[in-house]
């Protein structure tokens, strides 16, 4: 009985300390500032990232895409809270990607580390055309 | 021999702990000095919580052991103030190798790589611990060595606990240095940031506990320098704020390269060589990692000296 004490006591004392994180605002939401700023954070991730052609920067600067030269694999990267994740993706790296409420991509990896993503846009054409791409990298 | 009875010294720490997280968290507010994510300052709060669990679930299989061991030790070491102080120094001695091999076989890896998996350092990361620790089985042998040689196991229990709160607080950015002859003996929050980055430089750095002293000796020293900024976390960061999968996600990652491995050799490879070891080198190892940086510095400074000399050219 008095484990249970324990545990609820901490479980409601996590929410606190978590809730008080919150409350002080500690947080700033990352942002992909530009291509470059996306190809910059590939090169460091992999110690040597060359770009192709292929790019594509989220309208709200939470993900982008950036194709590497030579290899054809995509760079990925999200923006998960205030630091930003990268996959590089190539055949069977994705579940799915699906057009959602009109030109958002919903990007799911064959990555259970990894949440879904959506990736917004504002240009229909643009999103169709990165999903077929996505796509095509499916199992 | 009779063991003294001694409550763990990290439920008395958990006040210790909560009360200094709070203060970092209104200094990084006031001054910011730290950087918090309220998510993942979530996860590893209930990793931490998760950790406490694990302890009371296995805590009798790994006690048991230990008393076990003990009737076969080769020594009484008596419950005497100068054997505490050797056990001590000797468990940090212990802790060293475990965290040093906690970071080059993958399967020490699967749990200790949990810690790591946070892109943030602060002192909500010092609490983000393995649930699954016990499947590692160090515990059997490398946990129990200081008992066979004659510690009563109450003995490195206490100074066990005592190392983990010692490292509690060197998890945060607010304290940059500490006095020199400080940072010379002991670990420090400077040097265990080091160890926390992802930064090629910075992969597989500062393994101590409480003495870096041990580093120092076995070659795995590196300083935090003023130009190279800290990037915190685990060379494929996750993408996931969920504890389940936190805990579990390195485990997994073992089972489907053993399961997919074409060959026994491999398999068992996956499970033992160093975390980013592939039979065909399509992922990299920490040392693969840094080879290759060190090329491209090398590459770099090169071609600047090249560049150096044509300057030097066309001003003549």
């Amino acid at each position: 009985m008095l484990l249970l004490w324990v545990a609820l006591g901490s479980i409601a004392g996590i929410g606190l300390m978590v809730l008080l994180n919150q409350r002080l605002g500690l947080n700033t939401p990352a942002q992909i500032a530009s291509l470059e700023d996306a190809i910059r954070h590939l090169d460091t991730d992999q110690v040597g990232f060359t770009p192709g052609d292929a790019v594509l920067l989220a309208d709200d600067g939470r993900s982008a895409v950036v194709e590497e030269a030579g290899t054809g694999r995509l760079g990925l990267l999200a923006a998960r809270g205030d630091g930003v994740v990268i996959r590089y993706l190539g055949p069977g790296s994705v579940k799915s990607a699906k057009m959602g409420e009109g030109r958002d991509i919903m990007l799911r990896l064959d990555d259970f580390t990894f949440a879904p993503l959506t990736i917004q846009l504002e240009d229909t054409h643009e999103a169709r055309h990165w999903a077929d791409r996505l796509n095509a990298l499916q199992a | 021999m009779d063991a003294p009875e001694l409550t763990n010294p990290i439920y008395f720490a958990i006040v210790l702990f909560v009360g200094l997280t709070v203060a970092e968290m209104i200094f990084a507010r006031v001054s910011g000095g730290a950087t918090f994510e309220p998510k993942d300052s979530a996860a590893s709060l209930m990793m931490g919580f998760g950790n406490m669990v694990a302890g009371v679930v296995f805590g009798g299989l790994i006690g048991a052991w230990f008393i076990f061991v003990y009737q076969f030790r080769f020594f009484d070491v008596p419950f005497a103030w100068w054997a505490w102080i050797i056990a001590f120094v000797l468990d940090d001695f212990v802790y060293y190798w475990s965290h040093r091999w906690a970071h080059t076989v993958r399967w020490f890896w699967a749990d200790h790589v949990v810690h790591h998996s946070s892109q943030h350092y602060n002192l909500t990361t010092a609490l983000r611990q393995p649930w699954f620790g016990v499947l590692t089985l160090k515990w059997v042998w490398l946990g129990s060595a200081l008992i066979l040689i004659g510690f009563h196991p109450v003995m490195i229990g206490f100074v066990g606990a005592l190392n983990l709160i010692y490292q509690f607080w060197i998890h945060t950015e607010v304290i940059r240095k500490c006095p020199p002859w400080f940072e010379a003996v002991m670990n420090t929050p400077s040097h265990h940031r080091v160890h926390h980055g992802i930064n090629p430089m910075y992969l597989d750095k500062n393994y101590a506990g409480v003495f870096i002293i041990w580093d120092k000796m076995f070659g795995t020293f590196q300083p935090e320098l003023e130009d190279e900024e800290i990037r915190y976390g685990i060379v494929k960061n996750l993408g996931t704020y969920n504890p389940v999968k936190i805990s579990i996600h390195e485990w997994v990652g073992i089972a489907n390269d053993m399961r997919k491995a074409g060959n026994w050799r491999d398999a068992m490879m996956y499970l033992l060589a160093p975390p980013g070891w592939s039979p065909d080198g399509s992922r990299a190892t920490s040392k693969e990692i840094y080879q290759r940086w060190k090329a491209r510095q090398d590459r770099h400074a090169g071609s600047a000296g090249e560049g150096g000399e044509a300057r030097l050219d066309l001003a003549e």
